[in-house]
Order: C-alpha cells, then structure tokens, then sequence
C-alpha cells in the first residue's frame, strides 16, 4: 500500500476559527473529497483527504474558515531575492495600470530581481503545441492531456483518478520555469549555487504557495523559495504604483502570455483541439468522462479548480468577473500574435528546456487497510443501512449526506442515532409499543 | 459467489441521463478501491455498451456483478439485435443514424473498444430478446 505523497497531506493553511463557527453544515457538504464533519456544534475535519481545492473557505458564510499564507512566510523585502508574479496579478489593479507598471512597482516595494511569468507562459505556450504534435501519433500515450497547471487538479487526480496520471505530460509549468531560470542565472552572477538562491513566488492560491515549496527539478533546492499571497501584498504594492519613477522594460509578451492564468488563457493561441473547464465541480465531471474514454480526440484539456481559472483564486483581491474584464482588455490590447521566436524555442525544446520529472505516485488506499473482498462487504452494509435512511440529505446527523453517513455509520464513526429521522422513528415505534 | 450486485437501468435514446449508469458503475469500483487501470477498463467497456444501450437497442439494464476474482458486466436490452455479430465487431461498422453521428457517435468503435478492454466478452443477441453482452474484468492476475 503507498503512502500518501508528502504533499497530499492535510494542509497547514486552512485555519478554523472555533469561535465563528456555528456547526452549519455549508462547508461539509461542499467538500468534495467529503473531508469534513460535524461533530458538536463544530467542524472537524478528517485528516489525510483533503486536496487544499478552497471550497470550504468559499462556501463558509461566517467568516470561520480561512486560507492562510503558509506559516513562516512573512515576506520581507529584499534586493537579493527573485520575484516571481503570477500573470493573473496583471488583473488586480484596474484600467490605470499595465504589466509592466506593476513589475515596476514591485521593483519600487524593494524586490532587486523581478521576474515576469508572461513571455514564459507564452513559450510554454508553445511548447505545448509542439509536445501535442511530437506525440499525438504515438499509440501508448494517452489523451486528451491533461494540463500540470492546477496543482488541486494534480492532486484531485491523483487522489480520485489515478489512472489519469499518465494524461499528465511531463511538461514544466511557466512559474516552475522561470524559477529554475532565475535561479541559474543569479547564480552564475553571484557566483554562488542555484541552491542558495531564493525564489518569492506571489501566488493566487495556498495550493500554489505549497506547491511552490516542492520540487522544481533539474537540481533546484525548494526550501529557498518561500510564497506569498497577492492579498499580503496588495495594498503595499498598490501605494508603490503610485510612486513608480522607473521606466525599465520588463514585460516582453503578448497578450496570450499576459492571460494565461485565466480560464482558457492556457491553450489561447493554440492551434489543437483543446478545451478548457473550470470549476472544482466541472472538472470532476470532465475527469470522469476522461476516465471513461471520451474526449480522445482532444490533444490538451485545460482543469483550473477555481471558477474562471486562477482569476478565482482564494487569494486574489480583485472581483474575478472585473479582473476577467479586465485583463480580457489587455489580451486585446497586447494582442494575440505570440511575440517569442519560434527557432530559438524549438530549439529550447529540444534541448529539454521546458521538461520536468513530475511525481506520479497516486494516493490511494489511506483510507481502507481492508482487502477488496471485506471492501465489498463494507459497502453492502453501507447499503443495507443507507436504507434504513431516509434520504433527505440534511445534514444534521454530522454526516455530509445519508450515503456517507452510512458509512460512517459502518465504519463506527458514527451511530444510526445520530441521524435525527432514524432517532425519531424509533421513538414513534417505542411509543406505540408500550401503548 | 457474488459478493455484491447492482442494477442500473438505461432508457433507449435518453440522450440526456446516457452514461450515467456507467459513471455509477464507476463510483462503485472507486469505492472499493480496485486498482485505477481496472477501474478504467470497465468504465471504458460499461459506458460503451451503455450507449450503444441507448443509441441502437431498447431499455434495458447494466448489471454489475463483483465475485472475488471478477468484475462482470451484464448489459441487457430488449431491442431489434444486432444483425451479424460478426461485423458489429470489425472497427468502424456502424449503423448509427445521421442524427447519432451529428451528436459524436457512430465511428464504429464500441464493440472493438470494449473487445480490447475486456478480458472475456460474450455477445449473446436475439431479435425477440434482444442483445445481452456479458462483459468480464479479471480480478486477479492470470
Ligand atoms: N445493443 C445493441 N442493439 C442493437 N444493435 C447494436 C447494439 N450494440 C451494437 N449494435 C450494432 O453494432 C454496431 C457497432 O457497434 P459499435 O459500438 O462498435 O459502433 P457504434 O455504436 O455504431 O459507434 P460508436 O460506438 O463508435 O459510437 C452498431 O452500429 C449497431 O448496428
Ligand atoms: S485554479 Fe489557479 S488559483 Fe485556483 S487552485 Fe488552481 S492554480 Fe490555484
Ligand atoms: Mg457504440
């Protein structure tokens, strides 16, 4: 039985806070791995199940359940250190600011080295498309791929999906990329090892921020790199646009670069067969038909687990339909001719440049040490007692529906008195035999 | 010895709930936790002959059957039957309607997809009955 990777852990950034909750059951039936209970008066969470998709903090109304940036990262501000800005930053500030007043006005914060995502993505962009036609002709690789970008995506499927893992192409996401670049080049500069070169991801989402912190391949060291939300550093950046008095050029792409983080901004431009969904519930959806064979004829499928893509990450500021808006303004403005040249990234690309070794262990069985046959008989317990529910859906028992309930039940976790129709049944019946 | 059976019933040409006795079929083997490339192999054979259920047979029934060595699939429908058996299975043939192939099917794919998928497949088909494919995934290896 494998373990869970390191990184499939219950997180350390969803913070509950005891006394804002009112053991409503808004969170608990949102989950999507069903991770969450109620359990007197009060959330508790099941611990190893969670894939950190933020739908708790979405759906909680009282303000209880929030994303925090992971402990420790306090950023500070330093001429030595790499930043690297999500383009989905490029949304947050409105009409008055481009991309590249805000790469300066991260530079006016205090950051020495400002590393922009956008010409990245817009190679990555391409090398996609070269990946899709290296290898849409050979018989043992499956489609549609599916994108590494999300990592709540990766860890869905590897959670649910495992058989999916191999739709995964070996790929580098851009923030990967150009972290691992900056890292070399400091290096080389400083005379020093990429090791000792940290990278300051700004990240829409805990996910990323986690994510940021694991492995970036081809030799880099991830404890270096430390993640920031964009809301820790919304307002400070939003004073220093103000004073930017810089004019370095540091934004180079078009507009295909400057949307890749919004839902579809991955494959835009891209002259395949592809789709983009996103949505937690939707991509579950599309990864069930993937698992069942569909969608072959698409070469690349774009999952974002937040509505609209990372324009909706928990982290972000901006209204996610005015950021859309808005950065749709840009696309327009930039335009949609790549402005990469093509030689030196096929070049790039044959080099191995835009490669990365992706850990594909699934996760899988953390939850049942039992063999498959008592598995089949737990779940025709599971069964014979969500019978006996009465299937409203309700809640109350603590339970996030009447089928996990049954489970719950059968697994000891809970009894069928918990479950209030049940309780009161009884009692009816008790009553009417004593009469 | 079944150690645990389930029906799913399909409408005929309920484009609309199509696949989703196959996507129930799924969950079930997810719950259990069979290993994801079984998983996926039945999926891909219950979905397939769901929708050939839907698009050329009548009502009908998946039945899924769990003993300790295999995961069996009875696909029963009480439609006209397939014509030559034979033929059905050769890739691409296809009886689908212009309507079924404006909607994505009829590439002739089904059977042969399911053929490769299945570790067993019995095709049992009548034109009074109508077609039962008795689809079978070894658990255990050899
Ligand atoms: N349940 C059924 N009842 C009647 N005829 C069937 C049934 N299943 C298959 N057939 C016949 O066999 C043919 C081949 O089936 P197959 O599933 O291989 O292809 P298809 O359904 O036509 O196309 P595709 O599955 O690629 O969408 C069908 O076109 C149909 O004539
Ligand atoms: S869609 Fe983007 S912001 Fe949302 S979880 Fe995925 S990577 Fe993070
Ligand atoms: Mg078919």
């Amino acid at each position: 039985m494998s373990k869970p990777p390191e990184d499939l852990k219950t997180p350390v950034y969803v913070e509950i806070d005891e006394d804002q909750c009112t053991g409503c059951v808004l969170c608990m039936k949102a989950c999507p791995t069903k991770a969450i209970r109620v359990k007197d008066g009060r959330v508790a969470r099941i611990e190893g199940i969670c894939i950190d998709c933020g739908e708790c903090v979405r759906t909680c109304t009282k303000g209880a359940i929030k994303a925090t940036a992971p402990k420790g990262d306090d950023f500070t501000t330093s001429p030595d250190l790499v930043i690297s800005p999500p383009t989905v930053l490029y949304s947050q500030f409105g009409e008055d600011y481009l991309p590249n007043d805000i790469l300066l006005g991260l530079r006016k914060m205090g950051f020495g080295y400002v590393h922009d995502q956008s010409y990245t993505s817009e190679m990555c962009n391409f090398a996609v498309e070269l990946y899709i036609k290296e290898n849409r002709k050979k018989p043992n690789l499956l489609f549609p791929l599916i994108s590494p970008a999300c990592p709540v995506v990766v860890r869905l499927i590897s959670f649910r999906f495992p058989s999916l893992l191999k739709h995964i192409p070996p790929l580098a996401t851009p923030r990967e990329i150009v972290a691992r670049e900056a890292k070399k080049r400091l290096s080389a500069k400083n005379e020093c090892s990429p090791e000792e070169i940290g990278v300051l991801h700004i990240t829409p989402c805990p996910a990323l921020a986690d994510f940021a912190k694991q492995s970036v391949s081809q030799g880099d060291s991830p404890p270096m790199d430390k993640a920031v939300g964009i809301n820790s550093i919304y307002e400070s950046l939003k004073k220093n646009l103000q004073e930017i008095d810089d004019d370095m050029v540091l934004h180079h792409s078009s507009g295909i670069g400057i949307g890749w983080g919004m839902s579809g901004g991955e494959i835009a431009g891209m002259n395949r067969n592809c789709l983009a969904v996103s949505g937690l519930h939707e991509v579950i959806h599309y990864l069930e038909k993937i698992e069942m064979g569909l969608l072959q004829e698409v070469d690349y499928i774009e999952c974002r687990i937040c509505a609209e893509g990372c324009l909706g990450g928990p982290f972000t500021v901006a209204d996610k339909y005015q950021a859309k808006h808005h950065l749709q303004k840009l696309v327009r403005m930039f335009g949609v001719e790549r402005r990469i040249k093509y030689n030196y990234v096929i070049k790039l690309y044959k080099n191995g440049w835009f490669f990365t070794e992706r850990d594909r262990t699934a996760f899988k069985d953390v939850a049942s040490p039992l063999s498959i046959p008592d598995r089949i008989e737990r779940l025709n317990r599971v069964q014979e007692t969500l019978q006996l529910l009465p299937g409203k859906e309700c809640g109350v028992c603590g339970s996030p529906d009447c089928p996990t309930f049954a489970e719950d039940v059968v697994d000891g976790k809970a009894t069928l008195e918990d479950c209030i129709f049940f309780h009161n049944r009884k009692r009816k019946t008790s009553t009417r035999a004593s009469r | 010895m079944a150690l645990l059976q389930r029906s799913f019933e399909i409408e005929a040409r309920d484009f609309v709930r199509a696949g989703e006795a196959s996507i129930e079929v799924q969950r079930i083997l997810k719950t259990i936790g069979f290993d994801s490339e079984r998983i996926r192999r039945a999926s891909i054979c219950a979905y397939e002959s769901e929708m050939n259920v839907v698009m050329h047979g009548g009502d009908g029934e998946i039945l899924l059957t769990l003993d300790p060595e295999k995961i069996i699939l009875d696909v029963k429908d009480h439609g006209p039957g397939i014509e030559d058996v034979e033929l059905a299975l050769q890739e691409g043939y296809s009886t689908a309607s212009l309507e079924d192939r404006e909607m994505g099917f009829g590439a002739g794919m089904g059977l042969p997809n399911i053929k490769k998928n299945a570790d067993s497949l019995e095709i049992h088909s009548d034109k009074v009955t109508g077609v039962h494919l008795k689809i079978v995934i070894n658990v255990k290896e050899g």
